[in-house]
């Protein structure tokens, strides 16, 4: 009979994660104040910003723009107004 | 991710604009930041941006109203499947069977992927081959891999500090650095593994250096080069080399002669392995899910070598002594980016020797220095490449004869070397431009050119501006065999990690 071998684990410990569902939704975006908040590729964010502005008229744009890698946050006053962020794009 | 999941928790809706191949990396992200359900949209990556903002902005924007699903609405908390010691137990052809299963990765890949591997067989971690294995540390098997030192400052960390703070890094961390790298780099806390931000063992690493076929006596440099987490963050080519610098590399046979990145030596291919071995298992990164690596290279985690520290000239420091150690303490250096460009072999056989010889052939041509026996400086004859693919400090390495010409010729420091490199690296605005790295570190041009202190967008064209971040980013390593050659990598020391790791620290 083949001898039994034990093996040692060598993937990483990952933690029990607590997961929060998603912030409600809002019931329009007319009259919100909502962040355009732009991190590299202006080739879409260009475009998007300038639809964005010209489309949706109704609503308070914030663009938070920035060529690196990170986004700008909110300032603590734009936390309290903000009714909703858009990240783009993403890496 | 950290900034979207915060909003969210915080009540505020977001939605992502990504790239679809980056959907699952996304995914997990948000798992690890505890809001797994974000809502993203794919941007694309080939049409113009009006065409694309027009195909996807109403979607976007109903992702801001469209109330929530059930799932999106839950909270609640995600258990890991296993984090069992005993991963399989079974007979020695079913754990092989085991350890070299793979799993199908469907688009950016479309192949199947190893599940525990780097896609080469590996030696099983049994039970007591690991046991065996920690017989190479002092430290405990259940021990948890923690950071031995504040995160690096000054001129190795920030490539700017050097004017306000000098060559030497301090050891301890300023409140500016501890700021930039959170509280989780701290000293003794947890090692969290990329790009999963997993923590782990010592038992685990050693499992892991099984698995690369070391043997116990290198297992303090695999554990030092776990000190580093395992970095491979970059939808470029991100790899990395490593080498030994201190009386280790003698110690257990590592080579820092011919061919020293290269196949044979069982030490530096064992623990060069060993990096992309825990990159996959303690860090959880799978090719074309959360490590987007986009072309690959057969340089990911895979070369180490040691510094030829008898090779170094009178004067010249080893890397161990540049970064604050001594002369007889051992560490690892982890060269990061080092496949974003790599020059050399640019001697013809015997060309390099006639040049310091006698000033025959093309180099002495180029310098100018014909019929004039050397010492000659050959950086000289490279440098006008050094920034003809991007911008930045290189790591140099060239063999110990080379070096010895450099003291020879006057440079009686690697200080010296670096600081002829910097001053070198300065071309005109106009040229700095042209690069398109800059145009995220300038953010855009917005900010403060750092030599000047003044706008980039005031200064004119014909402004020279450092290519190079610091004189002090430059690193220079001492090894390989007589053959007169240079390597040039696009990698400076400072590229998002800390670039030196104690190994005696884990002994």
């Amino acid at each position: 009979m083949a001898e039994i071998v034990r093996c040692i684990n060598p993937t990483g410990i990952s933690k029990v994660i607590e997961t929060f569902p998603l912030a409600s939704r809002l019931d329009t975006i007319n009259g919100k104040n909502i962040c355009m908040s732009i991190c590299g590729e202006p080739d879409i964010t260009i475009a998007l910003e300038k639809k964005l502005k010209n489309d949706y008229t109704n609503v308070n744009w914030n663009v938070k723009k920035t060529y690196g890698l990170f986004p700008l946050p909110l300032t603590d006053e734009e936390f309290k107004t903000t009714h909703a962020v858009i990240q783009g794009v993403l890496w | 991710m950290p900034y979207i999941t915060k909003l969210e928790k915080a009540g505020i809706p977001t939605v992502i604009v990504d790239l679809e191949d980056q959907h699952q990396m996304v995914k997990q992200t948000a798992l690890r930041y505890g809001v797994p359900e974000v809502r993203y949209i794919a941007a694309s990556r080939i049409l113009r941006g009006e065409e694309d903002v027009d195909q996807f902005i109403e979607p976007m924007l109903e992702m801001l109203t469209r109330p929530l699903t059930d799932k999106e609405k839950a909270s609640g908390k995600w258990v890991p499947t296993t984090n069992d010691r005993i991963i399989f137990e079974g007979t020695m052809d079913e754990a092989e069977e085991f350890f070299h299963q793979m799993e199908y990765i469907p688009h950016p890949v479309n192949a199947p992927i190893a599940r525990f591997t780097d896609g080469l067989p590996v030696r099983i971690p049994t039970e007591a081959r690991v046991e065996a294995m920690l017989k190479g540390t002092s430290h405990k098997p259940d021990e948890l891999i923690v950071h031995h030192q504040d995160p690096m400052r000054g001129a190795r960390r920030n490539p700017f500090a050097f004017q306000r703070e000098g060559r030497r890094p301090s050891r301890s961390a300023s409140p500016e650095a501890a700021a930039m790298e959170g509280m989780r780099r701290r000293q003794g806390t947890p090692v969290e593994f990329q790009p999963m931000g997993w923590t782990a063992t010592v038992e685990k690493v050693a499992a892991c250096a099984v698995m690369a076929g070391c043997t116990p006596e290198y297992l303090p440099a695999v554990l030092a080069i776990a000190e580093a987490g395992t970095f491979i963050g970059s939808t470029h080519t991100f790899g990395h080399w490593l080498c030994v610098s201190g009386p280790f590399a003698k110690e257990v046979g590592m080579s820092s002669g011919c061919g020293m990145l290269g196949p044979g030596n069982v030490a530096n291919s064992t623990i060069g392995r060993a990096y992309e071995i825990m990159a996959r298992n303690l860090g959880g990164a799978i090719p074309g899910v959360n490590r987007m690596t986009s072309i690959g290279s057969p340089f990911e985690g895979s070369r180490c070598c040691a510094e030829n520290a008898d090779g170094l000239p009178p004067g010249w420091e080893g890397i161990n002594e540049e970064f604050g150690y001594k002369k007889d303490e051992s560490v690892v250096m982890v060269i990061p980016h080092v496949n974003d460009g790599i020059r050399g072999v640019q001697f013809s056989p015997g060309g390099y020797r006639a040049f310091q010889k006698s000033g025959h052939g093309g180099i002495a041509r180029k310098l100018g220095v014909k019929g004039k026996p050397g010492p000659h400086n050959w950086l000289e004859y490279l440098i006008d490449e050094f920034w003809a693919g991007r911008e930045g400090a290189k790591t140099v390495i060239m063999v110990p004869e080379m070096a010895r010409h450099l003291y020879e010729y006057g440079f009686k420091s690697k200080d010296e070397v670096y600081e002829w490199l910097y001053k070198k690296s300065f071309i005109p605005l106009g040229r700095y431009r042209h690069f398109s790295w800059p145009d995220l570190g300038t953010n855009g041009w917005l900010g403060i050119e750092p030599t000047s202190g003044k706008p980039w967008k005031e200064l004119p064209d014909d402004y020279m501006v450092p290519a190079a971040e610091s004189p002090y980013s430059f690193c220079i390593v001492v090894g390989g065999g007589d053959e007169e050659l240079s390597h040039q990598l696009s990698s400076p020391h400072h590229l998002g990690i800390d670039p030196i790791y104690s190994i005696d620290a884990w002994r």
